[in-house]
């Protein structure tokens, strides 16, 4: 039984040799566009790895040939990050990394909008509460289910016809 | 020749500022003869700016390259149209090209119909006169058109093939046109507040003015959005580049300064929020020209590096500070006279959610535009802030905005009632919902696209509905037939319903833009008679042939297209040599239809005709640019001189002896 499993496991081993051995990822594979994608190409091109389509470009080919080499060597996308990052840091990657100080890029629009938002809304408050004071008492006038599409379609219509005695 | 054309830069700079001077003592001293003689100066100037730029139009088509610019980006065997667009490939053409709009449109303003006889109107040209002076300046002392080598060089350096494109003749045209006209509705502000008139008078004055600006740069930043389609190869129209963003911020400024404004007319509110947006607006295209001339940030645009940035920088901080003094000294009166808003569920409550979101866009496309150089500030490491940042971060509001668009029509003024949501959102909603439904049975993937096509959808919706409620009222009222009565209707509002054909177009630029996303893309290398699959097409190469094209010699490759077993003919795409430029341009094949563009690009080959090529399918990004087609029918319906509602409005300001 134990020489059966051990036989087995050699079997399994061996036939799994092959993925980590030999390259299983090309130009297409999904792994490695989205890897790709996360690098920027420093030849002035502004498009990241994967898109750098400048003629004369001297890095996007060895940039790509070595980032297949290492996803079938078997790296991981977040060691070929590291790997990347360290050597010529976070400008590299095409956005800013969700930590430390880069992580205010991503979230100060958002709380610059939420601020604004709150503020816009306690404005529009404060100006209702305003109009409410100086009306004394809102009522529903019968003017308000007058459709107001209707109603500038009528005023049109009577400035038409002023305009013809005027 | 090189004394005139100098001459006519010099005697510019000289008469711009004879002018401002003039216009200000006319001013001060209200007397008329000095205002016309400033005036007179103003028209001369435009004459002047005609001289210089008829000429170098006129040099650069003769190709004399005795001049450093003709030198510099052209060459003899340039096709004509090319050597005329080479007028604004580098700084100094792009800049006179922008000084000749300038004194074009301070013309149009100071010998206005309109405007005749208006105390407003010497400050509104001086103000004007001011920003001549600067770009004058620039092209007399800092970066100069017309600047004589010491010898006659036999040929050109050639103009760089990126620029050899379609899009190079309309492109800086459009994007200049904008920015310049925002000098307009500015100075009209300004004019307005120094002269302590409050109302809404030039609001309705620029009306105008501000659409077509804002035409042009919608114009602008989507023709280069199709030229970097067609021209670079990347398969994208969008990069998110410091100078997209620096010409996109403007665009959604005033995009909230044209809402907005609305409120003030109606309400006399919000008279310091739109005096700030347009002064906004003005600055960022300041800004925008001092990141494409400085250099400080990494951009494809950028033109060569020089310190022309710099000087951008200090007019815009003067122009930006006296903006904001004069405003401020003037704030105790535009606090005066506001009207009120009786509902959080109104038209003007939407509006002034829009400008939130509206310029939350603005601050989040300037913090991502910046935010290197924050980085590299604060804590001395540079990062690169590309697509990804601005699609995730950008989705949301866009996506925001859109469904704004699509409820703020139906909202009424003043005040909407449950009844009155319930009636114009019931059916939009009900179909919106199926198509969601649709969707995710069709299996569409991920929440973004089900959300933007299901708001798209609600947004053309609720618009049909305003069309469809618009027309039964008035035929109830006059009995007309359908068309006639849409026809009234709409060129009795054309305001209105310009607009609302805008929201349509840009409800299907975005039916186009989130489609993109799902795009499909290959690079394979193929011997010749080898097929590919990619989406529904087959696609066969059947090899390389040349041919000539001028001075230059085209590669392209013979691609036999085939969809679902049906022949389709042939793609050709291109390498274009040039006799005069070190690197070859990308030629990409594109076959557009509604539903997708087939899109293939030669990267390389070898000796044995093996080639390499990078196929992509994306799906309706012709979408894009019929929705820009729809805009721009939209706003100029919305701006066309018809018979209604064309009513000159009334100055009721202080009134002066000066006009």
């Amino acid at each position: 039984m134990i020489k059966r499993i051990i036989a087995l496991l050699m079997v399994m081993t061996f036939a799994a040799l092959p993925v980590f051995a030999t390259g299983t990822y090309d130009f297409n594979s999904p792994e490695f566009r989205q890897s790709a994608q996360q690098y920027m190409c420093l030849c002035g091109c502004g498009q990241d790895h994967l898109e750098c389509n400048m003629d004369g470009c001297g890095l996007n080919d060895s940039f790509k040939t070595e980032i297949l080499e290492k996803l079938n060597d078997g790296w991981t996308q977040d060691e070929i990050k590291d790997f990347y990052v360290g050597m010529y840091g976070e400008v590299i990657l095409t956005a800013p990394e969700k930590s430390g100080f880069s992580l205010t890029a991503w979230i100060t629009p958002f709380a610059v909008l939420g601020v604004a938002g709150v503020g816009v809304v306690l404005l529009i408050r404060k100006w209702v509460n305003n109009a409410q004071l100086i009306l004394e008492e809102v009522t529903v006038d019968s003017n308000d289910d007058v459709d107001e599409t209707e109603d500038e379609v009528l005023r049109s219509i009577i400035d038409k016809e002023r305009k013809k005695y005027y | 020749m090189n004394i005139i054309v100098n001459l006519s830069i010099y005697l510019a700079l000289i008469l711009s500022i004879y002018a401002f001077v003039a216009f200000v003592l006319g001013i001060r001293k209200q007397d008329q003869r000095l205002i016309d003689s400033a005036r007179g100066a103003t028209l001369s100037i435009f004459i002047l700016a005609s001289i210089s730029t008829l000429l170098l139009f006129y040099l650069l088509g003769t190709s004399q390259f005795q001049f450093q610019y003709v030198y510099q980006y052209t060459s003899s065997d340039l096709p004509l149209l090319y050597k005329l667009a080479a007028f604004w490939a580098g700084n100094a053409g792009s800049l006179l090209l922008w000084t000749f709009f300038l004194t074009m449109y301070a013309v149009m303003v100071a010998y206005s119909r309109k405007m005749r006889r208006n105390p407003m109107t010497p400050y509104i040209v001086a103000i004007m006169t001011l920003n001549m002076i600067f770009f004058y300046l620039i092209l007399a002392f800092v970066t100069k058109p017309f600047i004589l080598l010491d010898g006659v060089p036999v040929e050109g350096r050639g103009l760089n093939p990126m620029l050899q494109d379609p899009g190079m003749i309309l492109h800086p045209v459009t994007i200049y046109l904008g920015y310049v006209g925002l000098a307009v509705p500015f100075a009209f502000a300004i004019a307005s507040l120094i002269l302590k008139s409050m109302d809404s008078f030039w609001v309705k004055m620029t009306r105008r003015w501000t659409i077509l600006a804002w035409l042009f740069l919608t114009l602008g930043n989507v023709i280069g959005g199709y030229w970097a389609y067609t021209e670079l190869g990347w398969g994208g129209y969008w990069a998110w580049d410091p100078v997209e963003n620096a010409s996109f911020m403007p665009w959604l400024t005033v995009t909230a300064y044209l809402h907005s404004v609305m409120i003030q007319e109606r309400k006399n509110m919000l008279k310091v929020w739109n005096l700030s947006l347009i002064i906004l607006s003005y600055a960022l295209t300041l800004f925008g020209t001092f990141l494409v001339r400085s250099g400080v940030l990494t951009s494809v645009h950028a033109f060569s590096e020089s310190n022309l940035g710099a000087y951008f920088l200090i007019f815009m901080a003067f122009m930006v500070i006296f903006s904001m003094y004069i405003l401020m000294s003037r704030y105790h009166l535009l606090k005066k006279d506001t009207g009120q808003f009786e509902s959080f569920l109104s038209k003007e409550s939407s509006f002034l959610i829009n400008n939130l979101i509206l310029l939350g866009a603005t601050f989040a496309v300037f913090w991502g535009t910046v935010f290197p150089l924050v980085s590299e500030a604060v804590r001395g490491t540079k990062v690169t802030v590309g697509i990804p940042f601005f699609n995730t971060v950008m989705s949301p509001i866009l996506l925001a905005l859109l469904f704004l668009m699509a409820v703020c029509p139906l909202i009424a003024w003043q005040r909407s009632t449950v009844k009155n949501l319930r009636d114009n959102f019931l059916i939009p909603a009900i179909i919106s919902l199926v198509v969601a439904g649709l969707l995710v049975v069709m299996g569409v993937q991920g929440a973004y696209p089900i959300i933007g096509w299901t708001i798209v959808t609600f947004m053309i919706l609720t618009h049909i509905v305003e069309f469809v409620r618009g027309t039964a009222a008035r035929r109830k009222v006059t009995k007309e037939s359908v068309p006639v009565a849409l026809y009234n209707l709409m060129i009795r509002g054309r305001r209105r319903y310009g607009g609302y054909i805008v929201h349509i177009g840009i409800a299907l630029m975005a039916f186009g833009i989130i489609g993109a996303n799902f795009d499909e893309e290959k690079l394979l290398t193929m011997r010749v008679g080898e097929s590919m699959e990619i989406g529904d097409y087959t696609i066969t190469y059947e090899g390389l042939a040349q041919r000539s094209e001028g001075v230059n010699d085209i590669v392209f490759a013979n691609m036999k297209i085939e969809k679902n077993g049906r022949n389709l003919g042939y793609m050709q795409p291109e390498r274009m040599f040039y006799l005069n430029w070190e690197e070859p341009s990308t030629n990409v094949a594109v076959r557009s239809t509604l539903s997708e563009d087939l899109y293939i690009v030669l990267s390389a080959w070898e000796q044995d005709q093996r080639a390499t090529f990078k196929f992509k399918v994306n799906p309706l990004v012709k979408w894009i640019w019929i929705g820009t087609w729809v805009v721009t029918i939209g706003a100029i319906f919305a701006i066309w001189n018809g018979r209604y509602g064309n009513i000159v409005p009334r100055y009721a300001g202080p009134r002066r002896k000066v006009y």
